[in-house]
This record gives structure tokens, sequence and C-alpha cells, in this order.
């Protein structure tokens, strides 16, 4: 027994020495990356910029929040040069936060539109979610849908499924909500739809899918890349309930469907910061975008890129131009909105 | 207060001072996050009282007592009729009662969720949709995957008990059930107390589960409050008020026992004696134990092995063998590591004289009820000033440019793994020491050896089958931690948890099976060898 004990504690401190050993010995070329994004798309892009540039990629993955939380704490010794997160609220508060730098690069002035970057250069978006209404043809004629706003109508009681306001996709369509209509319209709103709901917020988005599949409403909101997920999971109930539904983009004749983003900024105390600069902007390449938009069904931010045959035939759409900070800004509001209309 | 002083010096010894270094060790971080209650909460602590603490304070109410109920029925039931009946495959049953505690509870709902899910086998076999996430649900999810702590502490109990208190009651004229009801039961309280404060623990701790069922509890509410309405006070004060509740728990049920008093002094291994009954009794009580074993274990395993099925060929590649291979190091290391300082903690607080430090030593043990996020938060803390410092010293006096020394390493993770499990490893070793009563080493004292010899040639020998015990809970606790484990690993390094996770948060969670079903093939083994152990002594 006492033998076994002895060589399992030498195996374990072993491979424990092994992996501190890379991180002291200090490499001359490496960005260390902190990232809420944990895609396989991710993952290939990573591998992708070693091989061309031979500058290796240290990731520590988390949420945001926890990420964010980290690197405050750490402060200007922190190793982190990059933080990405997967959504444009949490970015702007990492900025509000003081965590991030302006980075100048020609190429990411050229490729990403202003709406979708800072505008001191603290963050740059990589990728883009639509937030949509999915319904059943079976039951909902497309012709009745028209925007977010008008869910809150009467006719819709008990049939519309959303996930609880615990999620940063809701608190930031809500806070584009408050940003486009105020606050006592938006607090209205909320009201109006939980009011209108199938059942009480569980799961995620995909299950809202499921459920509307199911018969258990009629509408629900969610966000595009999970219905490409569904459409191609290996699991055959998810293709057929990926099926069962169809997607209208809100808002058209206003203002656009509310769209938010995943995006990168240079960390503000970054060792690397060139490699960091170098990274993001390998992320916004065409040749990573595509991969983005194929592997993981998000939109483009570089205008250059065809989108997948997927996201085509969801047909073009008109986006919510709102500037993305404005949402990091009314994140709080949401979410206390969400509470006093007992959005659970 | 003169008395105080003269007491102090003249108890002290070395091993209050050992013992004072490594409670402050351990407690620091916790000390840390109580800290913040002098700070009070955040301006938004009106809001979360307004509109959100009675939900929290009801819904974790609610899953309390369900779960209580539960765990302790199907707990306390199976382990008697383990031990007392004559069941078919009773052998093979007490060791399968085990099994639940290896699937993470978040996973167990998870395979739940896709069990009663649109196109799920519930619907396939019976063609009826029914919605599970629910308060019943979730309590009946907890329930199953937590019940044998409740199940293992009693088994033991009962394993321990001389068969003469049940012979006397038979032969005052008692009935099977009455000698259950009115002597059994009150005599096994501090065996199904203590699996059921752990089970309790796991419950209010618990934030995957509940958050996917959309059922908000405490825990909840303290990640509301820390990311959602960005106040961090705000949530380490409703963190530190859940820790004070347990805590009082803990004391009211302490100061109960120990007024009553039920313990068995009879020094008689003499085991109960196990009964035949009817063939129709029989058939009865197996499907009651099956009941768990079903719907803990092999449902769940079923429902991930069918979506392990469908995605290995994407999950399974050598990256991942090693991560499951740095996964199972850091375990046995951070078990090993647990186990010591449990022992540390036992028994410098034996030989060592002072009343309060014994008391202040238990602050040790409450990082089980404080979810893993706040520990670790607990922990970057002082870690990262004592690494601050040290870079401020190398770049003011030596001139040297260096990076964080203790951060972002493998220790610091298991620290943090060891404050957050110091419980798991503490009850079994502290049961069982007590067990072993105060004259053995009393003897030895008198015979002039001193504590630590006869620690190691009297006592260690006998703790071995607690001392195991406490090295396997640990053990399989890591490999399922979560959130403790993102915020502190270093790069480079994963775990099956986390990588579980991954998947399960990108909502691939047919995907994350691959990665669960290791940590569960991991954690049986020895969830085996730990009822060899038990079954032993």
């Amino acid at each position: 027994m006492k033998k076994y004990l002895l060589v399992l504690i030498l195996l374990v401190s072993v491979i424990a020495c092994k992996s501190e050993k890379k991180e002291i010995k200090a490499k001359s070329k490496e960005v260390n990356v902190y990232t809420h994004r944990h895609y396989k798309a991710d993952q290939e892009l990573f591998a992708q910029f070693e091989k061309e540039t031979g500058i290796t990629v240290n990731v520590v993955n988390a949420k945001a929040d926890e990420l964010m939380q980290k690197m405050s704490l750490e402060g200007a010794q922190s190793p982190a040069d990059v933080l990405i997160t997967v959504d444009a609220g949490r970015l702007v508060r990492a900025k509000n936060k003081g965590l991030l730098q302006s980075a100048s690069s020609v190429f990411l002035d050229k490729t990403i539109p202003s709406n979708l970057k800072d505008a001191d250069n603290h963050w740059f978006a990589l990728t883009k979610r639509a937030r949509v209404i999915v319904y059943n043809p079976e039951k909902v004629k497309a012709e009745e849908l028209s925007s977010y706003e008008a869910l809150t109508d009467k006719k819709w009681k008990n049939k519309i499924l959303i996930r609880s306001s615990d999620n940063i996709y809701n608190q930031s369509l809500l806070a584009s909500i408050i940003a486009n209509n105020g606050e006592e319209k938006a607090s209205e709103w909320t009201k109006g739809i939980v009011a209108n709901m199938a059942r009480s917020p569980k799961g995620n988005d995909r299950d809202q899918v499921k459920a509307v599949v199911a018969g258990e409403g009629d509408i629900a909101i969610v966000n595009t890349y999970y219905i490409g997920k569904l459409l191609n999971s290996k699991n055959p109930d998810e293709v057929i309930a990926g099926k069962g539904i169809k997607v209208f983009f809100p808002n058209q004749n206003d203002r656009g469907t509310h769209i938010n983003v995943s995006g990168a900024g240079v960390a503000k105390y970054a060792p690397n910061k060139q490699h960091a600069i170098k990274f993001i902007e390998f992320l916004a390449s065409k040749k990573s975008q595509e991969i983005f938009a194929k592997v993981n069904y998000e939109y483009s931010v570089n205008k250059e890129v065809v989108s997948s045959e997927l996201l085509k035939s969801w047909g073009e759409f008109k986006e919510d131009t709102l500037s993305l900070t404005k949402l990091g800004e009314n994140n709080k509001k949401a979410v206390i909105i969400f509470d006093e209309s007992s959005w659970k | 207060m003169k008395k105080i002083f003269i007491n102090l010096k003249r108890d002290t010894n070395k091993w209050s001072i050992l013992l004072l270094t490594i409670v402050l060790f351990i407690g620091i971080p916790i000390i840390i996050i109580f800290l913040n209650l002098i700070y009070g909460p955040g301006e938004t602590w009106g809001h979360l009282v307004k509109n959100l603490l009675s939900d929290y304070l009801i819904n974790s109410f609610f899953l309390i007592m369900g779960t209580s109920f539960f765990t302790l029925l199907f707990g306390v039931l199976s382990a008697w009729i383990v031990v007392r009946y004559q069941i078919p495959f009773r052998k093979q049953m007490q060791w399968l009662l085990i099994l639940p505690l290896a699937i993470p509870s978040y996973i167990t709902a998870y395979s739940y969720a896709g069990i009663f899910d649109y196109g799920g086998y519930f619907e396939k076999i019976f063609n009826l949709k029914i919605d599970i996430m629910n308060h019943f649900g979730l309590i009946m999810v907890l329930s199953f995957s937590l019940y044998p702590y409740v199940y293992v502490t009693t088994r033991a109990f009962f394993l321990n008990q001389s068969k003469n208190i049940i012979e006397a009651s038979k032969l005052l004229g008692a009935g099977e059930i009455k000698t259950f009801l009115k002597l059994i039961l009150p005599l096994a309280r501090p065996a199904f107390i203590g699996g059921l404060i752990l089970v309790l623990m796991e419950v209010l701790n618990d934030y995957g589960a509940a958050k996917y069922f959309g059922i908000n509890t405490f825990t909840t509410g303290i990640f509301r409050a820390w990311f959602s309405l960005e106040e961090l006070e705000t949530a380490i004060y409703l963190a530190a008020l859940l820790v004070l509740i347990i805590f009082i728990i803990i004391l009211l049920e302490k100061r109960q026992r120990s007024r009553i008093g039920y313990f068995n002094t009879v020094k008689n291994h003499q085991q109960i004696k196990r009964i035949q009954i009817s063939k129709i009794k029989q058939i009865i009580m197996l499907l009651f134990v099956l009941i768990p074993v079903l719907f803990g274990f092999a449902f769940p395993l079923f429902q991930l092995i069918f979506w392990a099925f469908l995605t290995f060929k994407e999950v399974l590649t050598l990256d991942f063998l090693h991560i499951a291979f740095q996964s199972l190091g850091i375990s046995i290391f951070s078990a090993i590591i647990t186990v010591l300082f449990a022992l540390f903690l036992i028994y410098l607080s034996k030989w060592n004289r002072l009343k309060y430090i014994k008391y202040i030593a238990k602050i040790g043990i409450l990082g089980y009820a404080i979810p893993g996020a706040v520990i670790a938060l607990g922990v970057l803390i002082p870690t990262l000033f004592i690494d601050k410092n040290i870079i401020l010293f190398f770049n003011n006096f030596l001139d040297t440019k260096i990076g964080f020394v203790i951060n972002g390493t493998v220790l610091v993770l298991v620290y943090a793994y060891m404050i957050r499990y110091l419980a798991v490893a503490y009850s079994p070793i502290e049961a069982s020491s007590l067990k072993l009563g105060k004259s053995l080493a009393e003897t030895s004292n008198l015979l002039g050896k001193g504590n630590l010899y006869t620690f190691k040639k009297i006592e260690f020998p006998l703790l071995k089958p607690a001392i195991l015990s406490a090295l396997i809970l640990v053990f399989v606790d890591v490999m399922k931690e979560l959130p403790l484990t993102l915020i502190l690993k270093p790069y480079n390094i994963n775990t099956l948890a986390v990588k579980a996770y991954e998947y399960a948060s990108d909502e691939m969670i047919a995907e994350a099976a691959l990665p669960s079903l290791f940590i569960i093939f991991t954690g049986i083994l020895p969830i085996l060898l730990l009822n060899k152990v038990i079954s032993k002594n």
C-alpha cells in the first residue's frame, strides 16, 4: 500500500512540475488568452495561429465574469494578453473596469464596422449572432409576426417560450430595448412577455426550440447559431427539432433585429501586446471568419466573407445598428427590470 | 480575565502553536470571506431583498425539506434492509447503492432532462411527454444523486452495531418494525444526520442543476449578485449568510446530540444477525432498494452511454486522454493533501489543551458549505497579495522581472480543493477516532510514549479504513468539481469536469456525455474499494 502511494505521489508531482515548468520558463513567443469561448472552431484556429506564426497560444477558459474578476485581482502583474467574451456587454464592462487598452491596427480599423467596435479601440467584435423569433409553421404564419414589442400582445398568451433572465443574451436584448425605447417601455415589455410565457423560464436556447416543436408553445426567442447547432447535431431528434421551426427576423420595418457579438480586446497590462494584436487580427481575417461561419454558424464581422449556405438560407436581414457600447451600459438596469417583472 | 491568561500560559503547548498555524493556513480564505460581512452588502441589496430574496429562501427551503425527506427515506431504509435482511442479490445491492455518488448531480440533471425531453426515451416508450424541470423534479434528481451520503454513513453504523440490543428488544416483545422505529432509528441518528448534513451542503451549493431547471436558489442569487448586478460585496454577503445558516444547523444538531448522548459503549463486535423473510417480502424489499439504484445510477448512465455513442468520434481524441490523465493526477494529489490536513486538524486539536483553539479549528471545515467560486475568490486574494510582494521584491532589490510564482500553479488549485473538501475527509476520520476513544492513547501516554509515537503505532493503523474512505470521498469530489477549477486552474491543464462543462455550456450536452462517463468510471472503482473497507470493518 505504502509503495503504491509513494509511486502515485511521485507520478503526480512529475505531472504537476511538468505543467509548471511550461509556465515559469519565459517563452519569448507566446500569447496568453483569457477566453469565454470554448468552441471547436476556436481550438482549430488557435492551432492554426501557432502553426503560422510560431507563437504559442496559452488558454485560460472560464466564464467572462470570472476571467474579468481574475484579471482585476491580478492587476499590473496579470499575464493576460487577450480577453475574449461572448457578448458585447462584458466587453464594455471590461473596458470600464480598466482591464483593456487601446490597440491600433490598420487592418482591424478597415475590416470591422464602427458600431461593432469600441470607439477607443479597446475591443473588437469577432462574430455576430442574431436573436430571432422562431415559430411553429403549423400554428403561426410569418405575417402574424413583426417585432419584439408586438409579442406582448394578448394573442400570444401562453404561447411564448424564452429562457431565464440569468442568460446574458436576454439581458443584452433588454438592454437594447432600454436604449431604443427607454426604461419605462422596457419594463412594460418584460411584464408583457412574462404574462404571455407558455411556461416558467427553464433550460437553454435549444430547449426552447424543442419545446416549440413539442407543442408547449408556438414561438420562442433564441440565438441563430443554436439553430445551426441543432440542424447539425449528432442526435437525430435534435435535427428533427431544428427542422420543425422557421426563423423570423423581427423589427425589419424599424430598427432591425437585435444582434450580439463575441469579441476580443487587448489586456491593459498585456506582456505581449504585439502578439495580442496579431492574434486578434488573425481571428478577424477572412480565413478565420469563414471557419467561424462554417463550423460555428455565426455571422461574420468581415464584410468580405460570404455567409455559409445555412445562414444564407435564412435570408438577408436588417440589423439593429445600435452601438454595442449601449448594451454594456444598460446591462445592470436590464437585470433589475427583469427582477422587478418577476422574469425568473 | 487574569484567569484566562493563566490558563493560556499553562495550557499552551507546542501543539497549540502548530495547530493555530495550520488553522490559519486553512482558514485565511474563509476568514477573508467573512471579513467582508463588516463592509455590509452593496447598494443593490435593497433590490435583492425586495424582489428576489423571498423566492430564493422559499425555493431553498423546499429543496432542503424535499431532499432531506427522500435522501433519508432511501438512504436509511436501504441501509437497514441490506444489513438486516437476507434478500436476493444482497451482496451486489450493497455496493450498487453507493454508485450514484460517482455521477455529478448536474450531469444527472442533464440526463433526466434528456430522458424526458422531446424525442427522449420516456416519450418514445410511453408516448407521453411530462415536464420534470420543476421543483419536484429537481428534488428527485438531487435526492437520487445524493442519498448515498446518508446510505454510506448509516450502513457503516449498522454494521458496527452489536446484535445485543436488538435481541434485548426482541426478548422484551417488540416486533421488527417497532424495534426499527423505536430503537434502531434513534440510535442511528448521529450517523444519518452526519450524512444528511453533507447532503444539505451539496444541495445549498448546487448551481448547475437548479439553474438548468430554472429554479432560483441561494447560490443562484450569489452568482446573480456577483455577475449580473456586478456587486461582489453583495455576493460575498449572501455567501457568508449561507455559511452562517449551515453553521447554525450543525451547531444545533451537535448540541442536541450531545444532550441525548446516544453512544454505543459496548465493545462487542458480534454483528447484527441477518434474518430470513418470506419470498414476497424479499421481492418487495429488493424492489425498494432497486429504486434508488435505477433512478440514481442506471437510467442516467444509459442516457449518457446513448449520447456518448452518438458523439464519441468527435470527442475521443489524444488530447482527451491527456486531460483524463491530468484529472486523475490532480485528484489523487488533492485527496492525499486534504486527508493529511484533516489528520492535522483532528489530532493537533486533541493534543493541544486550549479550548478556544479547538473551537477555532472548526473554521477549517466550513469550506464545504461555501460555493466553489467564492472559495476561489477567497484563495485568490491572499495568494495574489503574496505573489505581488514577491514580484515587487525581485523588482526593487534584485532588479529582475518575474511572473507569478504561486498563482496559476497546481499548488494553488490543490490548496483551494483542500479548503473546499476538508469536511469530507474530516467527518469519517473524526468519527472513527472518536470511536477509538481516549483510553488507548491515554494508556500509551501513561506508558511514557509521546503523542506522535502513539499515533503512528496505535491510532494510525486503527484509523486506516477511515483514512482510505476519506481519500476516496475527496478523490471523487475533486474529479467532479467545477467552478473553483475554472477560476484557478493553470494554463494548459484541464480536467474532465471542465471539458464536460465546456460542451454543456455550449448546449452540446450529448458531447458532454463522454467526459462525464470518464468521471463516473474513475469514480466507480474507488467507490467499490470504499465499500470493501466499510464491509470489512
